[in-house]
């Protein structure tokens, strides 16, 4: 069978619909509230049954592997008046989308799941309501964005998961703080979103659309490097500006500040947007325009803003105290990670990363939910969430503290586990493009470094917050044993099934456990086969569809891709890289266990005390606790010492020079004009001329009026003296 | 040539009835006056939904159908000429709407209740002229006309400094007609003073791009200096820097009806003014002048608002942004593609409901606050923590701010997405200096939002109401417009498409 708009648009409309209902049910509270709060979550099961069923078929193979379904309507046109110009929606789906679909709808529902735990007893009546409004309308703009086929719809989405992300900050709005943090968010995030959308224009200026197929297309009929935008090829301006996106959304430096404060929202919106999927779109959207980094000579960059990011988020991590924050911390060291794999060509090992990062982060913050929702300071009525109050908890949660050592592990990158493979593999490929490129070194040593750094403070964590002794007695003693329940910890366990490494690698030696390519060698791992960097073959054949015409390309029988066993590439390039894969594998490997080991060393088993390393690096440590003191850069620095002044001068200027002087100004001016036209015409016109014919008028009425005298003897003498007069002239 | 029908003449007159019916009702019977505008603004809605209805969406041009035309003064060749097309269409229903909702939200007016509906339905009518009226003569008799109940509204119903604000609006705006009533006289003598010397749309198409005239002695191409007269006069109204300064006073001081007017539908006569007169009559000049617009449009964008950032009264914030937000239309206009010209239009329309929307809520909060401080001169908040004390308010707050900053999903994004499609293939360097506005239209309004309604409620706070039931009905067609419109522009665009693709076509001819 083939997938029509209608068939695979439930995925997104679900929860969507969910959003609409419970945007007038939520609020009243009571068993209204309730039934929001079930429709949520039966809408993202539902959505996720849909991302199944087209997992399956993507994965389980109706569909050549290289195989991608892409169907579009128009949205609107502006086709008339002699005038052309159309915009068009659809869905793209290849076998990365089908990947994320599932992964996206199953850590949705099983969030979703806990949420209804972590919200249950929340303050106001109706609120946990608005809580699961917004989550649905969430987890529909981001399927919609995973199922875009363009750059515009993709923008669509993005925006509409900011305003989430914004709103769900926020939740608790009767604090200032939230206020701040949501803002600071929404705008950091704002920064990257306002370049994405100029790269948007300046492709569908260039090629006359943003759709993916037409994009790659127009990459390979050479478009991207013959057009140039201010003096730049169009790959390099329009990836830059798209990548920025990316910088913004996935909080890679030097937009990373907004992260650690978005841990304001609640603990599982934390979990679903802040490290499963949303920051992660960032890097799926890298993903997608992978050929624009590629052309344009963008990948050096990529790379050196991933390994900054990776390592610099890491060092912040081993200082903070705050459970959430160190878990934030993480989160964006971690996406660094998979913006290096991006940057050093590791397609592949990047969405791996993107996917395994997603489940065993998304577990993480729940588990770090359940820790801090069962944590009561009885004076402050408030939930503990600083590290130095907890200790020894795994007796009291066993069942969180296994699910949580488990993504611990995962993360840190022991062999076995999901981040190894994921992680190994990016840092294996920075090797291998550091011996092509030197200046690659760098981003390469980061991250390995990084590695070293992430097993360290995930363990340090664990060791501070599950084991010793309880270090503030009351808050343990107040702590109730955990049970066994749906949606506590069922979704825990749940999620972290899937940290084991055999999911997605099998084993050390790539066996796959799901195999859908060349079983019978059964060399290859079903995601390297599966996920491959946009290339032209894969275009070259498909033309675009439109909405409803039958598809005459389904596979009817399962046909094998030939891929050869070196990825394409030679007999020595592969011995090449696969020797430094190697190098790369063992080095992560002692990496991994030697962070492990000095966490355990000073914070397990005592034997070094971190207050010497405090003491002696004072300056650095408190450069760490201030985050290298960006905040106050953007906001003391930029904010409030340069747009703010600005800001009030030209308002200022505005309305206290402009307005008042050259506005106001003129009509006084006019005045002024006026008075003197005035006075002009008091003074000539007036005085001399009108009022000087009036007092001429007036003289010579004092001399008539002699003469008016009414007395019919002077008349008549004036009369005779007058006609005397005639006659004397004549 | 009489029309087929004079529903044009209808929609214009219906206000004037009500006029003459609230003058026929006693002074005391106040609620009586309320109700008859409101049912005088709801008859105008229904004969503004047949004229869509019977608006043929695939003509570009003049709807000869419903086109009215009758001799005035015969001596001068002066039409009562009423037409309609693409681009006057949703202006007059945007018109229809917001006067509707002012009516009811003017609810609560308690001074000289007669005068105050009697002056709106009046201006209504005034309003509704400008948009029809294809006579040049007819079009500026309205275009002053409408001054006068403007006038009285803000100096009459407004705040404290009401006659100032008053007295400059009139005067500004004046001093553009007057460069206006120039550019029409000019037109009319160089035409000969033929029967079409005011018909709008015989002077368009680019008569006049080889007519030169003479001025001091100087011999100067004709369309260049008119154009430049037109423009400033409709500029003034835009409002486009230099020539802003009116309409943060106006806003601060005119009554919440008045300032949704005025931004809602107001300053779109100074966008349609281009549209309609000044780049169909004089193309070349357009195209001549096309990198002028832009940057001006540019420095609206940006100089808007920087402005409305430090500004600590809510509606003057607003009122700033309504400067930055006409910018991207003036950027659209600029832009002359077909995407620009487009989004240019949505956006007129779009500013108009979203803007309306900030408006009115800050009317609403006016009501209960008696002050519109976010911070106080004296550096203590105005507000705060209204989430907690009015959810529902906040609630449409929200979907307002989102859909003026043009977050994807609410109107405003579609129209400013499309002007930026289309500036940037004229103008690149504007278009990367335009998304500023974009970063910083979103800084002012959050922060705005963070500092009024994040946070615990403050004391004087604690005593306002949440929207009542009157409130809430006559935002929510408002809320409906700003989403429908922003998930699916279609019914908006497929109105006005083929008109501007015609003016599209004819500007892109020079």
């Amino acid at each position: 069978m083939d997938y029509t708009i209608s068939s695979v648009a439930p995925i997104v409309l679900l929860p969507f619909f969910a959003f609409v209902i419970n945007a007038f049910l939520a609020r009243k509270g009571g068993k209204a509230t309730i039934a929001a709060v079930f429709l949520s979550c039966a809408a993202i099961a539902g959505s996720s049954v849909y991302a199944f069923r087209i997992f399956k078929d993507f994965v389980w193979g109706n569909y050549a592997t290289n195989y991608h379904i892409h169907k579009f309507f128009t949205w609107f046109d502006l086709n008339g008046g002699g005038q052309e110009f159309t915009v068009n929606m659809g869905i793209y789906i290849d076998n990365m989308a089908a990947v994320m679909l599932l992964m996206v709808t199953v850590v949705a529902t099983m969030i979703h799941i806990f949420s209804t735990y972590y919200m249950k007893d929340d303050m106001h009546y109706g609120r946990n309501g608005r809580f699961f409004v917004y989550m649905s309308l969430f987890t529909s703009a981001m399927l919609g964005l995973v199922l875009s086929d363009n750059l515009f719809s993709v923008f669509i989405f993005w925006e509409l998961m900011g305003f989430c992300s914004y709103s769900l900050i926020g939740f608790y709005y009767e604090k200032e703080k939230t206020g701040n943090a949501n803002v600071k968010a929404f705008m950091t995030t704002r920064v990257g979103d306002v370049f994405f959308l100029l790269g948007i224009v300046a492709i569908w200026t260039a090629i006359g659309s943003v759709g993916f197929v037409d994009i790659y297309n127009a990459v390979d009929s050479g478009l991207f490097t013959s057009t140039k935008v201010l003096g730049m090829p169009l790959a390099t301006f329009a990836g830059l500006c798209i990548f920025m996106g990316t910088i913004g959304k996935s909080a890679q430096f030097p937009l990373n500040v907004w992260l650690p404060d978005a841990m304001n929202g609640p603990t599982p919106c934390s979990a679903l947007i802040h490290a499963a999927t949303m920051v992660a779109a960032g890097v799926y959207l890298s993903l997608r325009i992978y050929p624009l980094l590629e052309v344009g000579e963008l990948t050096t960059f990529v790379a050196y803003i991933g390994g900054i990011t990776a390592f610099g988020a890491a060092t912040i991590a081993l200082v903070q105290t705050d459970f959430k924050a160190v878990l934030a911390f993480s989160t964006i060291s971690q996406l660094g990670y998979m913006v290096l794999g991006v940057g050093v060509g590791s397609y592949n090992a990047a969405f791996m990363h993107l996917i395994t990062h997603a489940i065993f982060k998304a577990c993480l913050f729940l588990s770090a939910g359940s820790v801090i929702h069962s944590l009561h300071d009885h004076h402050t009525h408030q939930h503990v969430q600083e590290m130095p109050r907890m200790g020894g908890l795994r007796h009291k949660m066993k069942y969180t503290w296994i699910a949580m050592w488990c993504c611990t592990l995962a993360i840190a990158g022991i062999p076995f586990f999901s981040g190894f493979v994921s992680k190994d593999r990016i840092l294996g490929d920075a090797l291998v493009a550091a011996t092509h490129n030197p200046v690659m070194a760098v981003p390469a040593a980061l991250g390995f470094l990084g590695a070293l750094l992430t097993a360290f403070y995930m363990c340090r964590m664990m060791f501070l917050a599950f084991h010793g002794e309880p270090r503030d007695k009351e808050v343990y003693d107040h702590t109730h044993e955990e049970k066994l329940s749906w949606n506590r910890n069922a979704p825990l366990l749940f999620l972290s099934i899937f940290t084991l490494g055999v999911w997605f690698s099998g084993s050390l030696t790539g066996q796959g456990l799901v195999k859908v390519a060349d079983y019978k060698n059964g060399k290859y791992e079903w995601f390297q086969t599966l996920i491959e960097a946009p290339k032209k073959g894969n275009f070259e054949n498909y033309k675009r569809e439109a909405f409803g015409n039958t598809d005459s390309r389904v596979k009817d029988s399962f046909e094998m891709t030939k891929y050869d066993k070196q990825h394409g590439l030679s007999e020595a390039e592969y011995h090449h890289v696969h020797k430094w894969h190697v190098i790369g594998a063992i080095a992560s490997i002692i990496i991994a266990f030697s962070g492990v080991f000095i966490a355990a060393m000073m914070y397990l088993w005592k034997k070094w005390d971190p207050g010497f390393w405090v003491k002696t690096f004072n300056r650095y440590y408190r450069t760490l606790q201030n985050k290298y003191y960006m905040d106050e850069l953007y906001i003391k620095g930029m904010i409030q010492g340069m747009l703010l002044p600005f800001n009030n001068l030209l308002a200022k200027l505005d309305m206290g020079i402009y307005d008042r002087f050259v506005v106001d100004g003129s009509a006084v001016a006019t005045k002024f004009v006026m008075k003197i036209a005035n006075w002009f015409d008091n003074l000539f016109v007036d005085t001399i001329m009108v009022d000087g014919t009036g007092a001429s008028v007036k003289f010579f009425n004092l001399v008539l009026r002699t003469f008016q005298s009414g007395k019919i003897q002077f008349y008549f003498i004036m009369i005779i003296l007058v006609l005397f007069g005639y006659i004397l002239a004549l | 040539m009489s029309g087929h029908s004079n529903l044009l003449s209808w929609i214009l007159w219906m206000p004037i009835i009500g006029v003459l019916g609230t003058l026929l009702i006693p002074r005391t019977k106040e609620t009586m006056i309320r109700v008859w505008s409101l049912l005088n603004t709801v008859i105008t809605m229904a004969l503004t939904a047949v004229l869509y209805m019977k608006f043929d969406q695939t003509l570009p041009g003049m709807q000869q159908a419903l086109t009215e035309k009758y001799a005035w003064i015969k001596q001068f060749n002066i039409f009562y000429h009423l037409a309609v097309d693409g681009i006057s269409l949703p202006m007059i229903l945007l018109t229809a709407l917001l006067f509707f909702i002012c009516i009811l939200s003017s609810w609560t007016v308690k001074k000289q209740v007669k005068a105050y509906f009697a002056l709106l339905l009046f201006l209504q009518s005034t309003v509704f002229g400008v948009f029809m009226a294809m006579d040049f003569f007819l079009f500026y008799v309205y275009w002053e006309v409408m001054l006068i109940p403007m006038f009285f509204l803000i100096g009459i119903w407004g705040g404290e400094n009401r006659e100032y604000a008053a007295v400059k609006f009139f005067l500004y705006t004046f001093f553009g007609s007057i460069l206006m009533l120039v550019g029409m006289v000019a037109l009319y003598f160089v035409t000969g003073q033929g029967v079409d010397s005011f018909n709008i749309l015989a002077l368009s198409g680019g008569k006049f791009t080889n007519t030169t005239v003479e001025i001091f002695g100087m011999v100067l191409p004709f369309a260049k200096i008119f154009f430049v007269a037109l423009f400033i006069g409709f500029a003034i109204k835009v409002p486009v820097f230099p020539f802003h300064t009116w309409l943060p006073h106006a806003h601060v001081q005119a009554p919440t009806a008045i300032s949704v007017i005025l931004a809602g539908v107001l300053l779109k006569m100074g966008t349609y003014g281009f549209l309609r007169i000044a780049f169909p009559i004089f193309p070349s000049a357009s195209v001549y002048f096309a990198d002028a617009i832009a940057w001006l449009g540019l420095i609206n964008v940006i100089y808007g608002a920087f402005c409305a950032m430090a500004q600590n009264d809510v509606k003057k914030l607003v009122a700033y942004s309504s400067v930055s937000h006409m910018g991207f239309v003036m950027l659209g206009l600029a832009a002359m593609t077909v995407q620009g010209m487009n989004g240019a239009v949505l956006q007129m329309f779009n500013h108009g409901t979203s803007t309306a929307m900030m408006f009115l809520l800050i009317g609403i909060l006016y009501e209960r606050s008696h002050h519109r401080w976010i911070v106080r001169p004296d550096g203590t908040k105005g507000f705060g923590g209204l989430y907690t004390q009015l959810p529902k308010y906040s609630i449409v707050f929200i979907i307002a701010m989102f859909a003026s900053m043009g977050l994807p999903g609410l109107s405003g994004f579609i129209s400013e997405a499309l002007i930026f499609l289309g500036i940037y293939s004229k103008f690149t360097t504007i278009t990367v200096l335009a998304v500023i506005g974009l970063l910083l239209g979103a800084a002012y309004l959050l922060w705005m939002f963070k500092r009024m309604f994040f946070g615990e409620v403050i004391e004087e706070c604690k005593s306002y109401t949440d929207m009542n039931a009157r409130e809430i009905f006559y935002m929510t067609p408002l809320c409906i417009a700003v989403i429908v419109f922003g998930v699916y522009p279609a019914p908006l665009l497929n109105m006005m498409k083929a008109s501007v693709g015609k003016l599209v076509s004819l500007l892109a001819t020079f």
